[in-house]
């Protein structure tokens, strides 16, 4: 049982490891959220409390104990219930990423730009997050912190939250490769036509989920396409996120048997998206 | 002759020269004896290569008995039978070869820049198949415990920066990069694989962090984070013309290894008929001294430079590099 398996996995410090070793943030997340869909309440308990620890006086979480900064890993963190994780700690963490975006948009960059006579780049109109603070914004953290936001205005609805999380989707609309689906976040290269990858298409849309446009369901598509041909767990985990957000799987799909799951995150997230087909979506519902 | 430069060349030209010129005096301590590199003919990827690697560290008198060894290759890209990724044939060559020479243990790892799945990315790059127990010996550097390290002189803006526990305790670190160009630096070889080092975990995928504190400056930094390494520069088929991912495959047909990343690179540089004084971080690292990455500070072992140079395409950017230019 994949259940058994990651409990044995929890360090007595209470949080999980990528593989094996020191706990991580972005592991331990999974990690709980896997084990409170099993009702393994006390494992998960231990786990928010070493999650709380990661806490900078920011209001961020850092992704490891021994790094000093708040980072993307905070929206992780936000998409743990508050009742869970702690009503304060949620709010900070969500606070933490109204006042975040991409370098390339802050005021300060925008004037410099400005002043030097820089246009400024079509893809970078809306704002989006960073993985690292003072860096720009790319898919991975953006999708991550859109979940994580409309999770909360579902909860709490607020105009500050919709609009944070419309730049953030407006942010991916203009990342999307142009045949569909997405890479990391980089359209071109000095002119050349980057090309989608399968684990980032499908966070992204599942970060779209609700939006139909026409470039979304080519990314639909491009991501039934990877989903029969990919050998990925994450890639995997993702693509069915993504799709179950627009209309769900391919009928029929059944997950390889070679792919392995090698890592903590890729096995709790198997485990969620299997809770999620079931209609019991822990990640965003 | 009026022969236009672009900003791309302007700016990378003007921040090598003022960084060299500012911060000759914190050159990274280089050896006192000219550096030896060693140029191995190696015609394909088959079982050649094991002898060729074996031949290569005992003309180094490489001594790592008793001592932790990590193998550092590219991987970048899932296209297996593409030019991205450190040909796995090759790492096995350089597992056993170190293994026959006693050190007490050896590690092959890496941390990819864009893609989260390492250890996919290894097996579609062919390393589960090539390498016995790959996944034992596979540490991936992106989700690795880590150290926060303060560069005493930086290059770069980074005024600390996390870096992996696997790579700090390596006995040796071995870079094991590809043969390419590179649309940013010029060429990217033993010194830029260093990104690779850079924990994902920590940074995410890019490792943006080192863009925005300069590209060139932070190889330069890596460089200097690591004192011991051995570098093994994978040119039987490298990449030529957009590097180092969307470029295309180029037969040098050649292994370059040496234990002086910066005059391994400067070798490398020549043989794809690239000026080496012209790459922003070969600058840095001999505190803009030319003369130290010189053919004539650096011992040749092996073929001739002049036997085996094989002129890489660059991208129009990156013209003014082309040695035979200069």
């Amino acid at each position: 049982m994949t259940i058994d398996i990651l409990a044995g996995k929890q360090n007595r410090d209470g949080g999980w490891p990528y593989v094996r070793g020191a706990s991580w943030t972005e592991p331990t997340v999974y990690s709980v959220l896997a084990m409170l869909a099993a009702g393994e309440t006390e494992r998960a308990g231990r786990g928010l409390k070493w999650i709380l620890r990661t806490g900078r006086p920011d209001g961020g979480f850092a992704p490891h104990p021994g790094v000093e900064e708040s980072t993307w890993v905070t929206a992780l963190v936000a998409l743990v219930p508050p009742e869970r994780l702690g009503a304060a700690g949620h709010e900070r963490a969500i606070r933490w990423l109204l006042a975040t975006t991409g370098k390339e948009s802050t005021a300060i960059y925008r004037l410099r730009e400005w002043l030097l006579g820089n246009v400024r780049p079509a893809e970078d109109e809306f704002a989006g997050w960073p993985w690292f603070p003072d860096t720009a914004a790319w898919v991975g953290p953006t999708s991550l912190a859109i979940l994580a936001m409309e999770k909360e205005n579902r909860r709490r609805p607020s105009e500050e939250i919709a609009r944070r999380v419309g730049q953030g989707r407006g942010f991916l609309m203009n990342r999307m490769c142009r045949e569909g689906g997405w890479n990391h976040g980089s359209v071109r290269a000095l002119g050349y036509e980057s090309q989608p990858y399968p684990e980032t298409t499908g966070m992204a849309l599942a970060a779209l989920g609700g939006v139909d446009a026409p470039e979304v369901r080519r990314s639909v598509d491009v991501a039934r396409r990877f989903l029969a041909e990919c050998r990925s767990a994450d890639a995997l985990n993702w693509l069915r996120l993504g799709l179950l957000a627009h209309g769900g799987i391919t009928a029929g799909w059944c997950r390889p048997k070679a792919v392995e799951c090698r890592t903590l995150p890729e096995m709790s997230l198997d485990m969620l998206v299997g809770e999620a087909q079931k209609g019991r979506n822990l990640l965003w519902s | 002759m009026n022969r236009k430069i672009s900003r791309r060349q302007w700016l990378a030209g003007s921040i090598a020269a003022a960084g060299a010129a500012g911060l000759a005096s914190c050159k990274r301590e280089r050896p006192p004896a000219p550096s030896r590199v060693s140029i191995v003919r190696a015609p394909a990827y088959d079982q050649r290569l094991y002898e060729a690697v074996r031949r290569l560290l005992e003309e180094h008198q490489v001594d790592v008995r008793g001592r932790h060894v990590v193998l550092k290759p590219n991987l970048v890209e899932f296209e297996p039978g593409s030019s991205i990724n450190t040909n796995p044939l090759l790492v096995h060559a350089a597992l056993e070869a170190f293994r026959s020479r006693g050190a007490a243990s050896i590690q092959i790892a890496e941390g990819p820049g864009h893609r989260r799945n390492t250890l996919d990315l290894a097996e579609a790059a062919g390393y589960f198949g090539i390498v016995p127990r790959f996944e034992e010996l596979f540490q991936d550097l992106n989700l690795d415990e880590v150290t926060r390290v303060r560069p005493s002189r930086p290059f770069s803006r980074l005024d600390k920066l996390y870096l992996p526990n696997t790579a700090l305790r390596a006995g040796l670190l071995v870079s094991m990069p590809k043969m390419k160009t590179h649309h940013w630096v010029g060429a990217t070889l033993s010194m830029k694989n260093l990104f690779g080092v850079v924990p994902g975990g920590v940074y995410g995928w890019p490792k943006n962090v080192l863009h925005w504190a300069g590209i060139t400056e932070s190889i330069a930094d890596l460089h200097a984070a690591f004192p011991r390494q051995f570098a093994i520069v994978d040119g039987i088929v490298g990449m030529e013309g957009n590097g180092p991912i969307q470029g295309v495959p180029k037969s040098a047909g050649v292994l370059v290894a040496g234990a002086d990343p910066v005059a391994v690179d400067a070798t490398c540089c020549r043989i794809m008929r690239i000026n080496p004084y012209g790459i922003g971080y070969l600058k840095l690292a001999t505190g803009g001294v030319e003369e130290q990455i010189s053919e004539r500070n650096i011992r040749q072992l092996g073929e001739k430079i002049a036997a085996v140079a094989t002129p890489f395409d660059l991208i129009p950017e990156f013209q003014a590099l082309r040695l035979d230019n200069s």
